[in-house]
């Protein structure tokens, strides 16, 4: 037995070694209080004040909130943005949540523009015509108010993709180790989420956006559907632009959408890393359920419309792992997605010359085992897959996008001008209806399809 | 202080590069992570910032905040590891490196009641003298020094336990 005054005094003792600070760290203090400041102000004025006074209030706040980055392109290299796509998820979902109230923004008021220079990394979309865009826009240095070194941006679309509007962003830099946001999802035209690795909450449409502590792990997936939203957290070693690497411990945590509660999922809430081996997990929902890849390759399920526990579904593993993380969080070792009818499984080979056999698997409703499908074309590197109606199957690489209506006997390639460098994401919002994002974010754009990914046409944004 | 209302911009960057980073570091030294010091140690600066002007001591204060920000990451952690052990899962081990005095020590401190914690952490590990702390807790010179007493005993007598 070692005497206990010893432990106590040593620890008593022992010098503090200084941590310091991240880059930004101060900035990003002086917006948060002074953006406290703001809404207590507002809060205390709002209670004195007349309606009309606040209606008039709220267009300015729009304004002066939003990132808008003016002058001409430059090195991100100050802030450790990453050159490189960031990748993206897109909300899919098979059933609407119910509609919020529509936003108190006076109608007269016209949107204001999406900010410059955007480089997309993630895309959301709220049914067809609502959706929003996260990424890094404007001149680092330039990008206030309110941080003129926070460049993280919003544009939202209300027609589409048709035309795009700036929308408040939460103030956090580009990924940056265990700081920034490159993700964003929306459960309706209220409730949203930036993440990746930090996790941060609107429940005004954009509005304004609240940091969701996590207990320092980092989110790496989210998405929400039914009547709940679910992310994976992790312990990340990752740093820079690398921010998903090195995971291990993950963990499904839930909150209802218009909550910032969020809980382990009981089931899936533990951490189930492979013996501590870093690696990333697939977390996909539909309408009414929802399904999450485990690192060691088991497939879990758990109801989207109420909290409850989440089962294993297979019996063994899926025929590949999910592996190290993309440079957006999402695996590259498994792709999944679901279709009407099941869920689809990509597993891709190793990368040689441009080209990776990319082999299809799926697994129907209520079934135990995955089935070997087929293979899709082997040319690119797999990066996102997406399902929609029944059989079809949709295949970004980093050569465009490949598209399978027979649940993968055939492909055929995606038409249209196509970015260079391929697609970092695709998703399905319909049958029809269809959004990717390029793996080369200084394109400044989107990728839209309305025929069920058959043709793909440009929309800028800013 | 009075040169801390001159110019409250400088002054208050000043204080964070002074303080930051020992703030942050004596942060780690009570939780999981550098991530988890990092939100606690600048969420402590933001409400200081909120309180900018009604401050006589800042420093003291960003102590005290950081100190109760300490205190609700050891109850939300408390609380999720519950979560975990109900449904039946061992969480794995943090892949974090933590020295294991460091663990030991402070499962025990979490186990005192704010009343003794709070004086304890000031005085013995953030370094303010007994007056100061009084002065940031409320209470008289002679509580402080009879909770610190208190603590210390109630830690001791908590280790040789654990050691037997």
């Amino acid at each position: 037995m070692t005497d206990p005054r010893d432990d106590l005094d040593a620890w008593m003792k022992t010098q503090v070694q200084p941590l310091p600070p991240p880059p930004g760290t101060f900035e990003l203090i002086r917006k948060r209080a002074r953006r406290r400041k703001m809404t207590r102000a507002a809060a205390t004025a709002a209670g004195a004040a007349a309606v009309i006074a606040v209606i008039a209030t709220v267009p300015r706040l729009v304004l002066t909130q939003l990132h808008s980055g003016p002058g001409p392109a430059a090195s991100s290299s100050d802030l450790g943005q990453s050159s490189a796509a960031n990748g993206s998820r897109h909300h899919q979902r098979a059933s609407a949540p119910p509609q919020p109230t529509p936003d108190p923004t006076p109608s007269a008021v016209a949107p204001p523009a999406a900010p410059p220079d955007f480089a997309a990394t993630s895309v959301t979309f709220v049914g067809t015509a609502t959706g929003y865009v996260l990424g890094q826009a404007g001149t680092p240095g330039h990008c206030g108010p309110p941080s003129a070194y926070i460049c993280t941006s919003i544009a939202g679309t209300s027609d589409g993709g048709r035309t795009w509007h700036g929308v408040h962003a939460p103030v956090a830099g580009a990924p940056q180790g265990p700081s920034g946001v490159s993700q964003v999802r929306f459960y309706n035209t209220s409730d949203g989420w930036a993440f990746g690795p930090q996790l941060w909450a609107t429940h005004d449409g954009g509005r304004t956006w609240k940091r969701i502590g996590t207990g320092g792990r980092r989110v790496t997936a989210l998405e929400t559907a039914g009547q709940r939203v679910f992310a994976v957290w992790a312990q990340c070693t990752g740093r820079g632009a690398d921010w998903a690497a090195g995971c291990t411990g993950q963990a499904l945590q839930e909150a209802a959408p218009g909550s910032n509660r969020w809980a382990p999922v009981p089931g899936a809430g533990a951490r189930f890393s492979v013996s501590g081996t870093a690696s990333a997990a697939a977390l996909v929902l539909t309408g009414r359920r929802g399904y999450l890849l485990a690192p060691d390759g088991m497939l879990l399920s758990g109801p989207v419309t109420s909290a409850g526990g989440w089962q294993p579904v297979t019996g063994t593993p899926a025929p590949c792992l999910p592996g190290a993380a993309q440079a957006d969080g999402q695996p590259g070792g498994a792709m999944l997605a679901s279709t009407t009818t099941g869920l689809v499984l990509v597993c891709p080979g190793a990368a040689t010359g441009g080209s990776q056999t990319k082999t299809v698997y799926t697994l129907a409703a209520g079934a135990r085992a995955w089935l070997k499908a087929a293979s899709a074309p082997s040319a690119g590197t797999a990066t996102s897959v997406s399902g929609s109606a029944a059989s079809t199957i949709v295949l970004a690489s980093t050569a465009g996008i490949e598209v399978s209506r027979n649940g993968g006997a055939s492909w055929t390639a995606g038409q249209g001008t196509l970015p260079a460098g391929g697609f970092s994401y695709v998703g399905m919002t319909t049958a029809d209806q269809g959004v990717a994002v390029p793996a080369d974010p200084a394109v400044h754009a989107v990728w839209f399809s309305y025929d069920g990914g058959a043709t793909w046409q440009e929309s800028p944004i800013g | 202080m009075d040169r801390l209302r001159t110019s409250d911009r400088a002054a208050a960057e000043e204080l964070f590069s002074a303080c930051y980073p020992r703030l942050a570091g004596w942060v780690r030294r009570l939780v999981d992570d550098d991530d988890t010091a990092h939100e606690i140690a600048a969420e402590a600066f933001t409400r200081l910032l909120g309180r900018w002007s009604r401050l006589d001591n800042p420093q003291s204060y960003l102590y005290m905040i950081a100190t109760n920000l300490v205190r609700d990451h050891w109850r939300k952690t408390g609380r999720e590891r519950r979560a975990l052990q109900s449904v039946g899962a061992a969480a794995a081990a943090d892949p974090v490196y933590q020295p294991a005095q460091d663990v030991h020590v402070r499962a025990l401190l979490q186990a005192l009641p704010d009343r003794l914690r709070s004086p304890f952490l000031l005085h013995y590990y953030a370094g303010f003298p007994v007056r100061d702390v009084a002065a940031l807790l409320g209470r008289p010179e002679g509580t402080i020094k009879a909770d610190l007493f208190q603590a210390r005993a109630r830690l001791r007598t908590a280790l040789g336990e654990a050691d037997d």
